[in-house]
């Protein structure tokens, strides 16, 4: 086969006829030059294969760079991708944690400040408290007290400055004045306000005669609760407990074992 | 894929190699993950395996060798992947003068300088002219564009024949770049 140094002195003519560089009467000389120099036709051979090798190479190099680069971009694509996503993520995470302390923030300023607030608003002893039912409509229709059926009715609805209003128009000769005082405590009792129904449910307690004493005395122990009168309401609520009598007895026996009769006596 | 696969063989006979770039692009995700399945292969070396294949088919079309597409395209080639990974070839391979002569001159190609390589991609391969070329190389003039290719073309040979006298080691060979 012939050397790269045999090659080179026929390499311009060569490269100028296989990339069409002669003239047409060039290409003619050179032709007729190739029929009767073998050396020169020899040269044409190899330099063709080589040039038709050259083209496989070319488009094999061509190929393998285009999916490199391809390859490159599409892990240059990814990546972006992972790093949006990573982003996204540790954004979503910053906000969980964010939303998570003020949810925390939110539970203790609760329960820091509104918690013994209310616990001294003394809205522990609602939870427990049995109310009274009020007198049935027969009892109060029936014997024509309508003032007395309105007020009943509208402590039964929650209205209590309502009812309260209405009990105080009733007569007292069309009423005993034991559940005058004792419905009078009750209203003042389901209205939040334990210190101005004491003295009410006091005075039922203190008249021995009276049916409501049993029932007076509990929501006299209620009343001393929602007053904040602790050992008052536990000497009351221990009465209650210990009458069999009492229709609620086991309720006051349900708070004195919840022990929740505390705080700054 | 956008040709109709019964133009895709066609096509890369005239040098249009999208088809298996856009195969690349559709499949090299889906290829890893079956090459880490069945061949605990990693990312990178799967991603490797299927250029070589793609490389591989083409070749084979351009030689001749597959004159029919196989009718699952993806089966096919995802055969050859496995070959490729386990070192079996079972496709037809290239006479061995042949294939030889032309393993040397990808070899002595690969040591050229990155501005020749392209000079010369861009004329044998792509067909462009001298302008062209120059345009795309960012040379003067046509002219220029034809001296560079003519020089390269020249170190290409030099190169090519030092190698098969014995005075190069080989294609794996490094020698500084032309």
């Amino acid at each position: 086969m012939m050397s790269p140094a045999e090659l080179r002195p026929y390499l311009d003519e060569l490269e100028r006829f296989a990339d069409g560089q002669m003239t047409t009467s060039e290409q003619d000389v050179f032709e007729e030059r190739m029929l009767r120099e073998p050396a020169l036709r020899e040269a044409f051979e190899v330099f063709e294969q080589i040039t038709a090798d050259l083209r496989w190479v070319a488009g094999h190099e061509t190929l393998r760079h285009r999916l490199l680069t391809l390859d490159h971009r599409l892990n240059q694509r990814q990546d972006a991708l992972l790093r949006i996503k990573r982003r996204q993520r540790r954004t979503q995470t910053r906000w969980g944690a964010i939303v998570a302390v003020l949810a925390l923030l939110a539970v203790g300023l609760w329960f820091f400040l509104l918690r013994p607030a209310a616990r001294q608003s003394g809205s522990a002893w609602q939870n427990y408290y049995v109310a009274d039912p009020g007198l049935p409509s027969e009892n109060t229709l029936d014997e024509h007290r309508p003032l007395l059926a309105e007020a009943m009715t509208q402590y039964r609805l929650g209205h209590y400055p309502a009812a309260m209003h209405a009990l105080r128009r009733v007569p007292t000769d069309n009423l005993g004045a034991d559940t005058l005082q004792y419905y009078n405590g009750i209203f003042l009792l389901s209205e939040g306000d334990g210190q101005a129904a004491r003295p009410y449910l006091r005075r039922v307690v203190q008249q021995s005669g009276s049916p409501l004493v049993r029932k007076a005395r509990y929501h006299l122990a209620v009343a001393y609760w929602a007053a904040r009168q602790w050992p008052e309401a536990r000497a009351a609520f221990r009465e209650v407990a210990a009458d069999s009598l009492n229709p609620y007895r086991r309720d006051a026996q349900k708070v004195l074992q919840a022990n929740v009769l505390r705080g700054s006596d | 894929m956008n040709q109709p696969l019964a133009e895709a063989l066609t096509h890369l006979r005239m040098g249009n190699q999208t088809f298996l770039i856009n195969f690349y692009q559709d499949h090299r995700d889906h290829f890893a993950r079956w090459a880490r399945r069945h061949h605990q292969l990693e990312l990178a070396s799967a991603h490797e395996a299927l250029r070589a294949v793609l490389i591989d088919f083409y070749d084979q079309v351009i030689d001749g060798r597959l004159t029919k597409l196989p009718p699952d395209l993806r089966a096919y080639l995802y055969g050859m992947g496995r070959e490729q990974i386990e070192t079996v070839k079972t496709t037809a391979a290239l006479p061995v003068v042949e294939a030889s002569r032309r393993q040397h001159l990808l070899g002595v190609f690969g040591q050229m300088g990155n501005d020749c390589q392209q000079v010369l991609m861009y004329f044998y391969f792509r067909g462009y002219n001298f302008e062209k070329v120059a345009g795309k190389m960012g040379f003067a003039n046509a002219t220029v564009a034809r001296l560079q290719k003519a020089s390269c073309l020249r170190k290409l040979i030099e190169l090519r024949g030092r190698a098969a006298d014995g005075a190069l080691p080989g294609a794996a060979a490094a020698p500084p770049a032309v």
